[in-house]
């Protein structure tokens, strides 16, 4: 499989009636990268990340794994080959215990995959996220933020090699973003796992990751490291653009160019 | 693993002694006693197995009166041809068959749609066999010749539904179980996770039809006069899904305890007041639906104790009534 990226996506477009919600997004990841995901409300990061994990299938273009065509393939594929994924609002199985939540991802696409000793089983992947004490507790009883935490436990559970989070971050506190960044670059440093993270506070982000997308309007305006893409000025305009008829959470691009690059 | 492997001794146990009770039964009960508890037995099987697929992934079927009636026609047609178990065997797989079909057809669909769309099909091969009947062979029914004695049925229909239970002891506790509960808490979430749920689902419907099918076939013999009108009865497939609801749909013991419930009510109300025991079955569900959402399965000692802290809070909130009072 060498030479094949992870995973590939060529021309990927969605469409929702007359929308164009992802617009022939061309992108590549290889192994061990550390990917943010940018762009202003709408921009298609979800829905692109939906495609990528086999939810939604795709109007246009191709998706390969490893040089494996997976387009149109069900979700469940995706996971076999690798991929998996959080949710924006934590999808937990509200009924079962944190551990059950955790083994389901063992038993499934995670079963008979070689794995890192991090995540052998049900007990170390808890260790891994930090949620061994409340293993026994059901799943809809531990605070939001946890649920976050069990949702990166659940994706794990698959061994993954690509995790794609989708705002891991959002709604929680400066020390607990600090907690869940260092996490993120524990998982890919001593897993090797790729992670595309999408995140809507965008200085956040540029923190911590190596290279950045910027979709606008379902189009990628731009993909490099996070110094380029801060100054670039199809990036720029996105959300200045969008800052006129936006509330103030989307200032990041002022606050991205005061401080570039932190990492 | 970490499968649930916790109180599997404790289920077999339970299910070992009342089939032992059952199997006794014959030998010092009276004949209404027998034929009580093989219609106890009857839905008991239908609402066990049915819980066993749609009461954990909730997909709510109303099929089994198709299932049930498809098991009863091939017993009706093999009997004189095959041996008795051959044919029971053979309603569960042509039951089964017509589930994969069906279910390749609408379990891609949830909630109401799939409902209301596997009643309609249950209809459909009604009427389908209503129309056959009338024009390849003449007859609006038809009168079972050779059947077994009363005793091999009741036998076999203990059989089906020890199975039954048996199955939904041992599928809660495997890969299988896991998946159906998986598609029942977030079925999208769980094919993110690995699991085929279009395979699941497949076979947990055709696991649902097989039982189904097979109760079919061996009630037929007991009735033996059947035509579509009875055994593709919608009521059969009705009355399993409340069995089930009542009993707490998710519980292994659930739908067996409202089996027994409503089998008393069945015997002993029908016959002579038919009003009151529709409308005791409408009540049971309207009080289970709105105390007892989790089934009688999930009653425990406080739940009395909270029902009672619920009636006071509100008698008092009668007598005291709210500063909002004057609002609108």
């Amino acid at each position: 499989m060498n030479g094949h990226a992870l995973l590939e996506a060529r021309d990927l477009t969605v469409r929702f009636g007359g929308l164009v919600a992802v617009d022939a997004v061309s992108a590549a990841f290889a192994a061990g990268e550390l990917v943010g995901i940018i762009g202003p409300n709408g921009a298609g990061k979800t829905t692109f990340f939906n495609a990528l994990s086999g939810v939604q299938v795709p109007s246009s273009g191709e998706l390969f794994a490893q040089g494996r065509r997976l387009t149109g393939a069900a979700p469940h594929r995706y996971a076999a080959q690798g991929i998996a994924r959080t949710f924006q609002t934590p999808r937990v199985f509200a009924e079962l215990t944190v551990a059950a939540n955790i083994d389901f991802g063992l038993q499934f696409a995670g079963r008979g995959r070689k794995a890192s000793w991090l995540l052998k089983d049900t007990t170390s992947i808890l260790n891994l996220i930090g949620l061994s004490a409340q293993a026994e507790m059901p799943a809809a009883a531990v605070t939001p933020s946890q649920q976050r935490l069990l949702e990166i436990g659940m994706a794990l559970a698959t061994r993954p090699k690509l995790l794609l989070l989708d705002e891991v971050a959002a709604g929680l506190t400066e020390a607990e973003v600090d907690a869940m960044a260092q996490l993120i670059r524990r998982l890919r440093d001593e897993l090797d796992l790729t992670v595309i993270w999408i995140e809507h506070a965008v200085t956040t982000l540029l923190r911590y990751v190596e290279r950045v997308i910027v979709l606008h309007q379902g189009q990628l305006i731009a993909d490099g490291t996070p110094a380029e893409v801060v100054r670039n000025a199809q990036v720029i305009e996105a959300y200045l653009g969008d800052e006129i008829d936006a509330d103030h959470e989307a200032h990041p691009a002022h606050e991205a160019r005061r401080e570039p690059v932190a990492a | 693993m970490l499968l649930n492997k916790k109180l599997l001794g404790r289920d077999l146990l339970v299910l070992f002694a009342l089939v032992g009770w059952a199997l006794a039964l014959p030998l010092y009960g009276s004949e209404f006693a027998v034929s009580m508890l093989l219609t106890c037995l009857m839905y008991v099987a239908l609402s066990s197995s049915w819980g066993l697929f749609c009461g954990s992934t909730r997909y709510l079927s109303l099929a089994t009166a198709a299932f049930f009636g498809i098991g009863a026609y091939t017993s009706a047609l093999m009997l004189e041809h095959l041996p008795w178990l051959v044919v029971i065997a053979l309603g569960a797989l042509v039951a089964a068959a017509v589930a994969l079909v069906m279910g390749a057809a609408v379990l891609h669909l949830r909630g109401t749609y799939f409902a209301v769309l596997t009643f309609g099909m249950t209809e459909l091969i009604r009427h389908a066999v209503t129309t056959f009947e009338k024009m390849v062979t003449g007859t609006v029914g038809r009168v079972l010749m050779v059947v077994p004695d009363r005793n091999t049925i009741y036998l076999t229909v203990l059989g089906i539904a020890t199975l039954a239970v048996l199955t939904s002891i041992l599928v809660r506790r495997s890969r299988f179980g896991l998946a159906m509960a998986g598609i029942g808490s977030d079925e999208q979430r769980a094919q993110t996770l690995g699991v085929n749920t279009k395979l699941v689902k497949m076979g947990g419907f055709a696991l649902t039809a097989a039982f189904a099918g097979a109760v079919g076939a061996a009630m037929a013999t007991r009735w033996t006069y059947i035509d579509p009108a009875t055994v593709f009865n919608p009521f059969i497939g009705f009355q399993t899904v409340l069995i089930a609801l009542i009993g707490g749909a998710a519980t292994l013991w659930g739908p067996l305890l409202a089996a027994v419930v409503f089998s008393l009510l069945a015997e002993t109300l029908r016959l002579q007041v038919p009003q009151a025991y529709m409308v005791g079955l409408g009540v049971l569900l309207i009080l289970s639906v709105l105390y007892l959402p989790g089934g009688l399965a999930s009653l425990r000692w406080s739940t009395f104790g909270q029902w009672r802290d619920d009636t006071r809070a509100w008698w008092k909130a009668l007598r005291e009534p709210g500063p909002k009072e004057g609002a609108t």
